[in-house]
């Protein structure tokens, strides 16, 4: 379940009119300013356990801390935007949260020292919409975690277990 | 001999002859599954499904060799595919709009064997092309808000004039009722049915109200709704008539409170937290040791967590052993009788006492203490050693796999739900990129030109 901030703000002669949805993830003991997707006006809320303890409270001229996920218009046939519009909606980026490494952890090898596709940016291997083939060739792909691969092989750092 | 099952040939008497053991290695072959086939090849299912609870409920027919296609959000996928433990492991790429972003380990298990299409099917544009799936599909399982499909004229009363046999299955937070529109999370179940209300120790002993760590809501209630799923295919082959199936994730949640609502029922007593111990059973527990077994362990969970034990020892030799073992003869002089052990303040004073016992002992010690008396006994184990356990590894329980595109990954998924000889569950890959089988599914099964794909791909229907 997720709270909305449903903007009626008066924008050009008619209200805004846009639901923008808080994540309950990022919401669920939240207090701060989120802007609308839509007009942008900034709302202050206090949110505890999920609930809407304050707010929404215009702050205008104030920046918002963060945006909702996504957002849409649900009186003008779901126009909507998605998540991860700059300025609209909350980045979706997939970066870890600060509170843990600073960075996502990332892996060429497992623990049993053989390829994992742990690590980015990946070449970009999509073949038409989107579609991918059915193997990873790691010795055409990535060439040079193949090379690590072998070296790895040849000092015994490969096990089964 | 009446009754007596003669083999019917030589192979057949060889078989016989053979342990019990080795006949059950034999039938089940961890390792080699994917030589059998699958139990439910032929069935081909929808999933539009998110999170945990319902694609693991699309997950379990592609175990058992469905063919399952899920259909997700274009360019961003599942949610779930966002998310995921610290220390952050992501497998790249998730699309290739997308060359930052991965796959987190939270989707891992809920997804494989899957073809992954992706489609807007909430577009009228796409309507038809929904509906073409439909008609060439067993069913779908579906979590959108009540009544979202049926906005979207894709629910059972819509789709089931498309195909009369079509299996339609909603899973969800509450299903129709007062909390209609309610969604759902595994610790909103966990909360709701009162599950959590009696996990955990008591207040009076420094417990809460607990949630199962890990989504036990959600991988159950998936599993009960794949159950749902077999009934209604049996039903259909009897009838020809499909089925829908409205799953409510409270409803599951509530089954697995046990005895909690008849007790009520007959006395008006309201079920307490009984934490790690047993309401029904003394002893019947888990205890806490002074020592750790791996003191020197960088990871906390071996360096600290290491030291509890299971022990359950409630008939009454069991426990006169236990008492005698540990120095405490005159506890069951005083709780001869199991029915005055079980008593709450009886418990209290019982396993104080053993954890007095075990103070100054590491779990390996205790576990060996007991068990050398012919007590049962078990460590409680951490990932790591679960791992390592010989048990898990020769039963194929948790393997390591070699993903088509993934690489090496260290998964138990279907292996961990038992074996069947003939038709085991089988993974064969982990999951996909979100669309990574357009061409296969919109071209390849549907017949639509590769022209129609690019142009829906490029205005981001797909």
């Amino acid at each position: 379940m997720c709270d909305i901030i449903w903007c009626k703000k008066e924008v050009g002669g008619k209200p805004c009119n846009t639901v923008n949805y808080l994540d309950p993830y990022t919401f669920w003991n939240w207090e701060g300013k989120v802007n609308c997707a839509e007009c942008k006006t900034v709302y202050y809320i206090h949110m505890i356990q999920g609930f809407n303890f304050k707010g929404p409270e215009e702050r205008p001229g104030e920046k918002p801390d963060t945006s909702p996920l996504y957002a849409d218009k649900p009186l003008e046939g779901y126009k909507g935007y998605y998540p991860g519009i700059e300025g609209r909606t909350r980045p979706y980026q997939c970066l870890p949260r600060h509170i843990y490494l600073g960075k996502a952890d990332m892996v060429k090898f497992s623990i049993r020292g053989r390829p994992v596709r742990g690590w980015r940016p990946q070449p970009p291997s999509a073949g038409i919409a989107g579609s991918f083939p059915y193997k990873w060739d790691i010795q055409k792909l990535s060439p040079e975690v193949w090379q690590e691969y072998q070296e790895k092989k040849k000092k015994g750092e490969v096990k089964d277990w | 001999m009446a009754g007596e099952i003669r083999p019917k040939s030589k192979e057949e008497l060889e078989e016989m002859k053979i342990p019990y053991e080795e006949y059950c290695r034999k039938a089940f072959d961890p390792g080699n599954e994917h030589g059998k086939p699958g139990a439910l090849t032929g069935i081909r299912w929808l999933s539009c499904t998110m999170y945990i609870f319902t694609p693991h409920s699309a997950a379990n027919l592609a175990e058992l060799g469905a063919e399952v296609i899920k259909i997700e959000i274009p360019r961003m996928g599942d949610a779930m595919r966002h998310t995921s433990p610290f220390n952050e492991a992501y497998l790249y790429p998730l699309h290739d709009t997308r060359p930052m972003t991965g796959t987190g380990f939270g989707f891992l298990n809920a997804n494989p064997n899957e073809f992954y299409l992706s489609m807007d099917y909430h577009i009228p544009e796409m309507r038809e092309v929904f509906y073409n799936l439909v008609r060439q599909a067993d069913g779908l399982t579906e979590l959108y808000r009540p009544s979202t499909f049926d906005k979207w004229k894709m629910s059972y009363r819509s789709l089931s004039q498309i195909n009369p046999r079509f299996i339609y299955v909603w899973g969800g937070g509450f299903g129709y009722g007062p909390k209609v529109f309610g969604g759902s999370y595994d610790i909103l179940a966990q909360a709701h049915a009162g599950f959590a209300s009696i996990t955990g120790m008591h207040e009076h002993m420094g417990g809460h109200a607990t949630k199962s760590s890990n989504w036990v809501m959600d991988w159950n209630s998936g599993s009960m709704i794949a159950f749902g799923v077999l009934g209604a295919i049996h039903w259909r082959r009897k009838t020809g008539l499909g089925t829908m199936i409205e799953f409510s994730q409270v409803q599951t949640a509530a089954m697995v409170t046990e005895y909690a609502v008849p007790l009520y029922g007959r006395f008006g007593i309201v079920r307490q937290r009984w934490g790690n111990w047993d309401t029904q059973l003394c002893v019947h527990g888990i205890i806490l040791c002074g020592k750790s077994d791996f003191p020197d362990a960088q990871n906390p969970q071996d360096k600290f967590d290491a030291r509890y034990v299971m022990v359950s020892a409630f008939q009454d030799r069991d426990f006169q052993e236990l008492c005698n073992i540990t120095g405490q003869k005159q506890l069951f002089d005083k709780y001869k009788a199991h029915k005055d052990r079980v008593e709450a303040l009886a418990q209290v004073e019982v396993y104080l006492a053993l954890e007095k016992w075990a103070a100054d002992k590491t779990r390996s010690q205790v576990v060996k203490a007991l068990t050398d008396a012919g007590i049962l006994a078990y460590p409680v184990m951490n990932d790591r050693e679960v791992y390592e356990s010989p048990h898990y590894r020769e039963r194929g329980t948790i393997r390591w796999m070699d993903d088509p595109l993934y690489g090496d990954i260290l998964n138990m998924s279907g292996y961990s739900t038992g074996h069947l000889s003939k038709t085991p569950r089988k993974v064969s890959w982990i999951w996909r990129p979100v669309g990574a089988d357009n061409v296969k599914i919109y071209r390849d099964m549907l017949g639509y030109p590769l022209s129609k794909v690019e142009e829906w791909y490029a205005k981001a229907w797909i």
